[in-house]
């Protein structure tokens, strides 16, 4: 009983979105999209190669380029469909794998932190960070941005992306369920 | 040779990035909108830059003119989207006192030209270069594409966050609205 209390208290307040993905019918990459309460979300799956031939292609060199593609990278867009603004905050959403406790996103500057290390160039490192979904960002009705987000999860391991956002002074949470990455 | 394969990868890559399979059909691209933002008018953050001939842009000459400031990069796929209709926007405003400044980041003068190249129309407005990004910070600008609108007095009015239709009838209104004022 408990814990079936625990359980409806862990999902009030979240709206759950277990849609099947589009499936791209060319390249086979999967999105997961949700509409709710003014706001949209969109994952789409980037593979290996694609992410490998933009990095590459901005300057990073293959070591940094492997560093990143080990983990599951998604196109990620957020769009205000409602008619207030909306805020979200990278560092409030998590992905959560079965099992396991929630993971932050890992950010632009942890990234950053990585790519210094490896001895990046400069250039590579502003493509970079203005390639990723910005940290925090404020939408007007019809504002919408999209950027690479990242999870440090096994590929043949599904995930729930729990997204938070603020609109009239309320702190609002959706999730994406069943989130795949990319086979290769 | 080098030069051909990054511009195959870049096609590749930003078509997939974008919503393109690779054959080029279109597959569910984010609509671009065609809204702009009213803002509390504020004195714009400086802006001064070399274009790609070299030539120096500063935004405080402006003044008496309303600008369209946008930041972008030829590897974000919603600035590609939008820019032919940021030139459309040119044309159709011609004569007024109206501007157009494309500020990229962090590209090269061969990167850009390679996108520009690939245009159906040449491009009538400054490309302007922020190599290290500097302005971007200035104008506190989180993600890419960004727009300001500056009106006359050098104030930002307007803005927007993502990909736009600038030469949807909704923006030009907007537009046409501060050249009024």
């Amino acid at each position: 009983m408990r814990l079936l209390t625990l359980t409806l208290l862990a999902l009030w307040g979240t709206t759950l979105s277990a849609a099947e993905p589009d499936v791209d019918p060319d390249t086979g990459l999967r999105s997961w999209q949700t509409d709710q309460a003014g706001i949209q979300v969109r994952l789409t799956q980037i593979s290996s190669d694609q992410a490998r031939a933009f990095y590459l292609a901005r300057g990073f060199s293959a070591a940094a380029t492997e560093r990143y593609v080990a983990e599951c990278v998604f196109m990620t867009v957020v769009r205000n469909i409602g008619d207030t603004p909306i805020q979200h905050r990278m560092a409030d959403w998590r992905y959560v794998m079965s099992g396991l406790s929630p993971q932050t996103i890992r950010s632009k500057t942890g990234w950053d932190q990585i790519w210094k290390k490896l001895g990046e160039k400069e250039s590579a490192r502003i493509a970079f960070t203005w390639a990723q979904f910005p940290t925090t960002q404020i939408f007007a009705p019809g504002d919408w941005n999209q950027g690479m987000t990242t999870y440090n999860v096994p590929r043949d391991q599904p995930f729930n992306l729990k997204f938070v956002w603020r609109a009239d002074g309320k702190t609002h949470t959706g999730l994406i369920e069943d989130v795949r990455c990319s086979n290769e | 040779m080098n030069r051909l394969k990054r511009w195959a990868g870049q096609v590749v890559v930003l078509g997939l990035l974008s919503g393109l399979s690779v054959a080029g059909v279109a597959v569910d691209l984010p609509p671009l909108s065609h809204s702009l933002t009213k803002l509390t008018p504020k004195p714009a953050p400086a802006l001064m830059l070399n274009d790609m001939k070299g030539v120096a842009h500063d935004l405080s000459q402006l003044k008496g003119r309303v600008v369209l400031i946008n930041f972008w990069a030829t590897w974000c796929p919603p600035c590609r989207r939008e820019m032919p209709s940021m030139e459309r926007l040119t044309q159709q405003l011609k004569g007024e006192a109206f501007s157009v400044l494309a500020v990229n980041v962090g590209e090269s003068v061969n990167d850009i030209e390679l996108f520009t190249s690939q245009l159906d129309a040449d491009l009538s407005f400054p490309i302007l270069l922020d190599r290290s990004s500097q302005s971007m910070q200035a104008w506190k600008i989180s993600g890419l594409p960004t727009t300001y609108l500056v009106d006359k007095k050098g104030r930002v009015v307007a803005g927007a966050i993502g990909g736009r239709e600038f030469d949807h009838p909704d923006v030009v209104r907007a537009i046409r609205t501060v050249l009024k004022q």
